[in-house]
């Protein structure tokens, strides 16, 4: 099938500027939501431009169905595409009626006034973005979040067959973002109609679109279904911030929740690598935070299901995980290896051992011997929680022995780390 | 609602050119001649086919007629010609350039108009070649130099507006330097460039309102065509693109037809100032800002604006002549900003 709009290397700047986009391809099947996200100045607007043809790339083809969109005429491409922009002054009193209305002419001969029908159809939009009660008053003189569902009304007009809009929700409040999102979806799925949104908030763009662009200095840095793109390791990349990726429960797509800058300037600890050894819980609080100074942190092996193991992956952590109550198999052993290879450190925390994850404790015991530092964290008597007939108390004691940090509590892992990796 | 609705539009267009005949009917009427104007009126009816064999003229003396048909008639339609033509070029460009100063001249029309002028006085082709060489180097002069400011401001294949204003302004200031400097080393001719630069019809005949008045009707109402067009730039270029419209081809086309509408009126008239910029204004505090009543109801206005402060131009002192472009300002002004005090709204 004939994608509805296919980008196609799309190279474009602005006069002799550096390039905004370079190579930029991706294709739109029609009817979907596709979300663009990406940091300031990472070419979102302009990309939404050169699709709407307002501006004209230096290499690379936009395609409408089949059609360059370069050739298509102006008034047929208006009839098709309708743009909401960023932002739009108006300092004319037109009427919001007559505005929207504007949204006719592409569908207007010269010299037709507007019939019955089109008053019907500018009627349809208002009625849908909740601004026919406007419908007397001046558009320059009703708020920017009216002003805002006024524009997306005139687009509606236009009855396109592709909506592109550029930031749509950053002059509107909490209730009527969701409206406009919610009306936006419900086109979308009953009205056939392709929207392509440029979006800052990636929250709106995980609940709303079926597909994501993440842009990142001027190329695509990740495309696909909302939970494949933005995720916390894609996130940490792009935009540099820590973010926790919580299902959401009503919606079936995920939060995304600000945590904090990935970079500190306290700990330089971006080239030093931990394997992280933990399970129930005991790895949470120090996995953020190891995170947050900017740590390379690596986890095995885990449970699926495990509140650590949600909290790695939601943190997007490489990790090795096995099914529960099985047994650690021997091939996620050696992935566990290839992480432990990695690290410059390995952590252990007080988790129970029993025979199925020994292996975990003995991987360790043998990193040490090679010469990594190993460190254990919580109280060094094993009883409590040796459920192996006293083979993990030994191989502890043989951790011990060759000269493994010992920490009482989880936090003293920061100071400690804080001159290991200096003196690296 | 604050502006006429759209029902009422025609019967406003109507009203406006009802209120123009009754202006230009009445100012027919005066003058300085010592003709009643019972006599204006019948010598007026007289000429209407049919009606006109009811009269009899015999009763009234030859030079009468004269003054009324070869003097009086041509220059009250030229005036409302040219008055048309300045408030609808006006408010075509206020409308391109989004811009509340913009007025005919905006990019060089006059300075051009007036260097023609200027030449064709000093080099003595205005004597030589006969009455119209003056027209014609001013015509020349407004289209060239429309012509000059669109090429300058062009930036890879797109005018942007604010370029064509900025390259109007610098042009125009080099022209008048120009100007100036003719002025200057031709002292005798200054009296006669700076009268035609006030702007005057004074001694303009029927030919002057054959020559006009085509391209002006024609120039307005092609103006008109595109007032929907218009609107959608208002929301600026980027949007009107967005609703289907050629904005590089829309902006050519309406600089074209403005420079040759206004290259015509001020080639008959002179570089008459203030009704281009003001009419617009005017008429948008009641019309509201869509050109498509906006733009027929600014010509109309221009035009019976033009009409009676000509009349006055030519009564107030006569039998000397005030130049109708120091009228147009004297009374223009201050009326325009009482309408301002009084609307309270802001102008655009």
């Amino acid at each position: 099938m004939i994608p509805h709009i296919a980008v196609e290397k799309l190279s474009f700047k602005y006069g002799a500027n550096k390039s905004v986009l370079e190579k930029v391809s991706f294709k739109v099947e029609k009817g979907s939501f596709v979300s663009i996200v990406g940091p300031n100045g990472s070419g979102k607007s302009t990309l939404l431009k050169n699709i709407s043809a307002s501006l004209i790339p230096q290499k690379g083809q936009v395609f409408l169905k089949s059609e360059d969109i370069f050739s298509i005429k102006p008034k047929e491409l208006a009839a098709k595409v309708a743009v909401v922009p960023q932002e739009t002054m108006i300092q004319f009193p037109f009427t919001v009626e007559e505005t929207v209305l504007m949204g006719r002419m592409p569908h207007q001969q010269r010299f037709q006034g507007d019939t019955p029908e089109d008053l019907a159809i500018a009627r349809w939009g208002m009625e849908l973005t909740n601004t026919w009660h406007l419908k007397d008053r001046l558009i320059s003189e009703i708020s920017g979040g009216e002003r805002q569902r006024v524009i997306v009304a005139r687009a509606l007009t236009q009855e396109p067959q592709v909506l592109l809009l550029d930031e749509p929700t950053a002059h509107l409040d909490l209730q009527h973002q969701m409206e406009l999102l919610e009306l936006l979806q419900s086109l979308n799925k009953t009205g056939q109609v392709t929207v392509l949104a440029v979006l800052h908030d990636l929250n709106l763009a995980s609940q709303f679109s079926e597909y994501v662009l993440l842009l990142y200095q001027t190329k695509v840095f990740a495309a696909g279904r909302p939970e494949e793109t933005l995720t916390a390791h894609n996130i940490r990349q792009v935009y540099g911030i820590e973010v926790m990726i919580t299902p959401n429960e009503m919606t079936g797509r995920n939060n995304i929740i600000p945590m904090a800058r990935s970079t500190s300037k306290l700990h330089s600890g971006k080239n030093y690598r931990l394997h992280l050894i933990c399970g129930g819980g005991t790895g949470t609080f120090i996995m953020d935070k190891l995170v947050q100074y900017g740590y390379q942190v690596t986890c095995g092996v885990l449970n699926i299901g495990d509140s650590d193991w949600s909290k790695a992956k939601s943190l997007g952590l490489p990790l090795v995980e096995e099914a529960p109550f099985t047994g650690i198999r021997p091939e996620i052993y050696r992935k566990n290896q290839e992480l432990i290879n990695r690290a410059d450190a390995v952590v252990l925390m007080p988790i129970p051992f029993g025979t199925g994850n020994l292996g975990n404790l003995e991987q360790a015991r043998n990193a040490g011997k090679e010469g990594k530092t190993i460190i254990l964290v919580g109280n060094s008597d094993l009883s409590s929680r040796d459920f192996t007939g006293g083979k993990a108390s030994r191989v502890y004691q043989e951790m011990l022995d060759e000269g493994a940090h010992v920490l009482k509590e989880p936090r003293e892992i920061f100071t400690l780390l804080n001159s290991l990796s200096q003196q690296k | 609602m604050p502006y006429p609705a759209k029902q009422l539009w025609h019967l406003l267009i109507a009203v406006g050119m009802l209120g123009l005949f009754v202006i230009m009917i009445f100012c027919f009427t005066l003058g300085p001649a010592n003709i009643t104007f019972g006599e204006t009126l019948v010598l007026l009816l007289a000429k209407i086919p049919f009606l006109g064999q009811l009269f009899d003229l015999s009763r009234y003396p030859e030079t009468h007629q004269v003054i009324l048909y070869q003097v009086r008639l041509p220059r009250v339609i030229l005036a409302a010609l040219v008055g048309a033509a300045l408030a609808a070029v006006g408010t075509t460009f206020q409308g391109i350039f989004r811009n509340p100063m913009a007025d005919p001249y905006i990019i060089g029309v006059s300075s051009g108009a007036a260097l023609g002028a200027a030449i064709a006085i000093v080099t003595g082709l205005s004597v030589m070649l006969g009455m119209w060489a003056l027209p014609l180097a001013a015509f020349l002069g407004a289209v060239l130099s429309t012509w000059l400011v669109y090429n300058l401001a062009r930036v890879g294949g797109r005018v942007p507006v604010y370029t064509l204003l900025l390259a109007g302004v610098a042009l125009s200031a080099f022209m008048s330097a120009l100007m100036s400097f003719v002025m200057i080393v031709n002292a005798s001719e200054l009296q006669q460039i700076i009268f035609w630069m006030l702007g005057s019809f004074s001694g303009r005949d029927w030919s002057h309102v054959l020559v006009a008045a085509p391209v002006i009707i024609l120039g307005i109402i092609s103006l008109w065509v595109f007032s929907r067009d218009l609107n959608a730039m208002l929301f600026g270029e980027e949007t009107a693109q967005h609703l289907g419209i050629e904005t590089e081809k829309l902006k050519k086309i309406l600089l074209v037809l403005s420079a040759i509408t206004v290259a015509a009126a001020v080639s008959v008239s002179g570089t008459i100032g203030f009704v281009g910029l003001i009419i617009p204004h005017m008429v948008r505090l009641f019309t509201g800002p869509d050109h498509r009543i906006l733009l027929p109801v600014a010509a109309l206005t221009g035009a019976s604006f033009m009409v009676i402060t000509d009349t006055f131009a030519r009564v107030a002192l006569a039998p000397t002549e005030i130049p109708v472009g120091i009228i147009t300002a004297f009374f223009g002004g201050p009326f325009f900003i009482y309408l301002l005090k009084r609307k309270k709204s802001n102008l655009f």
